[in-house]
């Protein structure tokens, strides 16, 4: 059988592609619904972003936009893989090993049926925009030509080339994790964006971007729109270079993608290999210093693993990481602003004392090792607090961390031990709701995908025991926030406030525990069951 | 067909040993479906006990009502002669389980696992440690101790499940489907592990669809199907008249004669179309 040429395969992927678009619409009646919402959003958002660039068309910043945009579309082509990985409706080169392609007609193929996609026609839409609003004159619009399909292969390239060489990272254990992962960059990342975007509005607008714009109109493929600037602008000198850079860019990264597919196709399978090497250089794992320090039997073999699979599992990583993250950067960027309040510093401790929550849905259906194990009010309460203590021992000094860094940024040091006083007493509620919501509304957490935190069907159970545990929290605080008001009305001694928050917040921790536990020991398979689904 | 029900100690006139577990009107229902209508058996001790049946033949959802995963509908279940639901501290003491389709704790490496799991059974770190590290020698996991179980293949798995659900020393020990997906080598080395538990007076009782492997390792048997129990006794009674286990349990379930016949007679080697 000869090998087929890039006339003859062409056609063939684009038609497969559609095929599996379609087939794969045909699934399920949820799936289409998703398919059709996200192509009429697309296509109107995309085209409101049309409409947008061609209005900024002649507007002094014009360029400086579209160039960043083009970067921003890049950046999201080379790092959507990691988020979509088990989505991806591309092509998928490994299912193709078996057939007599060519590497050069292959990618040619590869990079057309790219182009199909919804992905791909909201890219189309930025990129004649952007062409419109920043072509000027005939040679601008000459090279505006050349750069849109510049642009679109240059993004479709980056992410196959991408995704290809990371394959194997990609299909094995430690990619799905990082992909599990990689929802804490966007919690973490839209604060971030919410803060830049509050100081870029603040600082007299886009021309604080316009260094930025300056080294990415060099980076390939937004070259691509910096050469329509520049030849709109009479800079024909250095349209021709960026044109050639972008031109470059593309080649080079369809010859990466093109070697790394070519070995992914003709050496053996990853995953075989992967898991030996993990074996011969697996690390002795000796307990560390620190676990000495836990306390002896159930208690601190029960720390002992929470605070493991804070660091291992990435599910839990994920909603450690993005608590601590949110709970310092709301109050401490707040207060770089100068908006910021002392008391903001409670946040961290709220956020934090939401993972007492849905406890035993933190196991999976790994739950019934420890429902083998219980098998008195007891042995509940020993484990419920075990759970509370490891959260405590993370939560407390980032607390009172979170609450000295926000009173010295604000410069109020005679709120800080009220503040304090008034976070760990939260801490205490959140301990106290967050075992009582864990015995009487577990729900299961699926173990797959970045963003799925709830199984299907028990939404509104996890909702409601949050929400409802956060207002009960808050009710429960409310003695120690009515003794802070008093003696700020009263001028009393405020720093009282930090020993009654402690005491109270261990006391009613303690007492949820107490609660909680008998109902734990009772309801064990029922706990079990609402964990173990999906 | 009439339910075929063998006692246990029929022949003999030797006291008859205290039962390692006894089950009475056994009802699971999931929404309409009932998994389990019924069921009434006993299980003697110190037995290698094998639950066989087909697929959705209600054995799963047994042996985890027997094990206190699963909350009974209705019906009493006594294991060593305690309540499994009235007196779980009695029960859970003195068994291992080893379920199938739920997770281990899987960011822990095997030996972790059982250090976690020792201790919360209450034994001694020191010893739970030299217990650990001697089940994993034995079940050859000694290589891969420091491995997490994400990335244990399923015969490995099995093992370390095994190796916890033994740490304890338990007097029964439940297991469903520990041979399945798992390739000989570590059949075998699970095979060695609970015969040799078994020599010493303890009770397995295994579920299974592989009636070879039934017959080859348990000396007593129950068949269910339907979500009832078919025929219980020690395997020779069981099996009877029938040339083999397989046979007579097709003949239970009522699946035996079940020939292709003349449907598939154009299906062949050498014949042209």
């Amino acid at each position: 059988m000869s090998a087929l040429t890039t006339a003859e395969i062409t056609p063939v992927f684009v038609r497969l592609k559609l095929s599996l678009l379609r087939n794969g619409l045909k699934q399920s009646s949820k799936r289409r619904a998703a398919f059709l919402a996200s192509l009429v959003f697309t296509v109107l958002f995309g085209l409101l972003q049309l409409l947008g660039l061609v209005l900024l068309r002649g507007n002094a910043q014009a360029g400086t936009v579209t160039v960043l945009l083009a970067g921003v579309l890049a950046l999201g082509w080379a790092v959507m893989p990691l988020f979509f990985s088990s989505g991806d409706e591309t092509l998928d080169p490994s299912r193709l090993v078996m057939l007599p392609l060519r590497p050069r007609p292959l990618i040619v193929a590869l990079l057309v049926s790219s182009l199909v996609g919804i992905g791909p026609f909201f890219t189309l839409c930025l990129a004649v925009g952007s062409v419109v609003a920043v072509a000027q004159g005939p040679a601008g619009i000459a090279v505006g030509v050349l750069a849109v399909p510049l642009l679109m292969a240059g993004c479709v390239a980056l992410a196959r080339a991408l995704a290809t060489a990371n394959v194997r990272l990609l299909s094995s254990r430690k990619g799905r994790d990082l992909a599990v992962l990689s929802g804490l960059g966007i919690a973490v990342g839209a604060q971030l964006v919410n803060f830049g975007w509050q100081r870029l509005a603040r600082d007299g607008g886009l021309d604080a971007l316009e260094p930025a714009a300056a080294v990415v109109r060099w980076l390939p493929p937004a070259t691509a729109i910096g050469a329509v600037d520049s030849a709109g602008r009479g800079a024909y000198g250095t349209a021709a270079v960026q044109l050639l850079l972008t031109v470059l860019g593309v080649a080079g990264l369809l010859w990466a993608w093109q070697r790394s597919l070519t070995k992914l196709m003709v050496s053996p399978d990853g995953s075989t290999i992967a898991a030996a090497e993990e074996a011969r250089t697996a690390r002795e794992r000796q307990d560390t210093g620190w676990a000495r320090l836990l306390p002896g039997g159930r208690s601190g073999a029960a720390m002992h693993r929470t605070l493991r699979y804070v660091w291992r599992d990435p599910k839990t990583k994920a909603a450690w990481v993005t608590s601590l993250a949110v709970g310092a950067i709301v109050p401490v960027f707040n207060a770089l602003q100068g908006t910021g309040s002392v008391y903001l510093a409670c946040m961290g401790a709220g956020m934090l004392g939401v993972q007492m929550y849905n406890q035993f849905g933190q196991d999976t259906s790994a739950f019934w090792m420890v429902a083998q194990t219980i098998s008195t009010p007891r042995d509940a309460y020993v484990e419920l607090r075990a759970r509370a203590l490891a959260l405590a021992v993370v939560t407390v000094p980032y607390t009172v961390a979170v609450s000295v860094l926000t009173a010295a940024l604000v410069g109020n040091w005679p709120a800080l031990p009220e503040t304090m006083g008034l976070s760990l007493g939260l801490l205490g509620g959140m301990l106290c709701t967050g075992a009582v919501a864990s015995a009487r509304f577990p729900y299961s957490i699926p173990q797959d995908g970045a963003f799925k935190n709830v199984a299907p069907g028990q939404g509104g159970l996890a909702w409601m025991s949050i929400f409802l545990g956060a207002l009960v929290s808050a009710a429960l605080c409310g003695p120690l926030i009515g003794l802070t008001v008093f003696l700020h009305v009263s001028s009393g001694p405020l720093w009282t406030v930090l020993p009654v928050g402690v005491g109270w917040g261990v006391l009613i921790a303690w007492a949820g525990l107490r609660v909680s536990a008998p109902q734990v020991a009772r309801r064990l398979p029922e706990i079990l069951t609402a964990v173990s689904k999906g | 067909m009439p339910d075929q029900v063998f006692s246990a100690d029929a022949g003999g006139a030797r006291p008859a040993p205290p039962a390692a577990v006894r089950i009475a009107g056994l009802w699971k229902r999931f929404g309409e479906q009932v998994a389990v209508s019924g069921i009434d058996l006993e299980l003697p001790a110190g037995k290698f006990i094998g639950l066989v049946g087909p697929n959705g033949a209600g054995k799963t959802t047994t042996l985890s009502m027997v094990t206190g995963l699963l909350r009974p509908d209705q019906g009493t279940i006594e294991v060593a002669g305690h309540d499994v639901w009235a007196d779980p501290v009695s029960v859970k003491a003195r068994i291992g389980v080893l379920p199938e389709g739920l997770r281990l704790f899987e960011r822990l490496s095997g030996r972790e696992l059982l250090g976690y799991m020792g201790r919360l059974r209450g034994l001694p770190g020191d010893e739970t440690d030299k217990r650990a590290t001697q089940l994993l020698d034995v079940l050859d996991l000694a290589g891969s101790q420091h491995k997490l179980i994400v990335d244990y293949s399923t015969g490995m798995r099995k093992k370390i499940g095994l190796a916890a659900a033994l740490l304890h020393n338990p007097e029964v020990l439940f297991l469903d489907e520990p041979f399945e997906g798992v390739d000989p080598v570590s059949a075998q080395t699970i095979r060695g592990v609970l015969e040799r538990y078994t020599a010493s007076g303890a009770t397995v009782v295994f579920s299974s669809h592989v009636m070879e492997l039934v017959e080859s390792l348990c000396d007593w048997v129950a068949v269910m199907a339907a979500g009832r129990i078919r025929a219980s006794g020690p395997l020779a009674e069981v099996r009877g008249e029938a040339s083999s286990l397989q046979d007579a349990f097709l003949e239970l379930v009522g699946a035996g004669g079940r020939d292709a016949g003349e449907a598939l007679d154009w299906l062949g080697g050498g014949t042209a179309r």
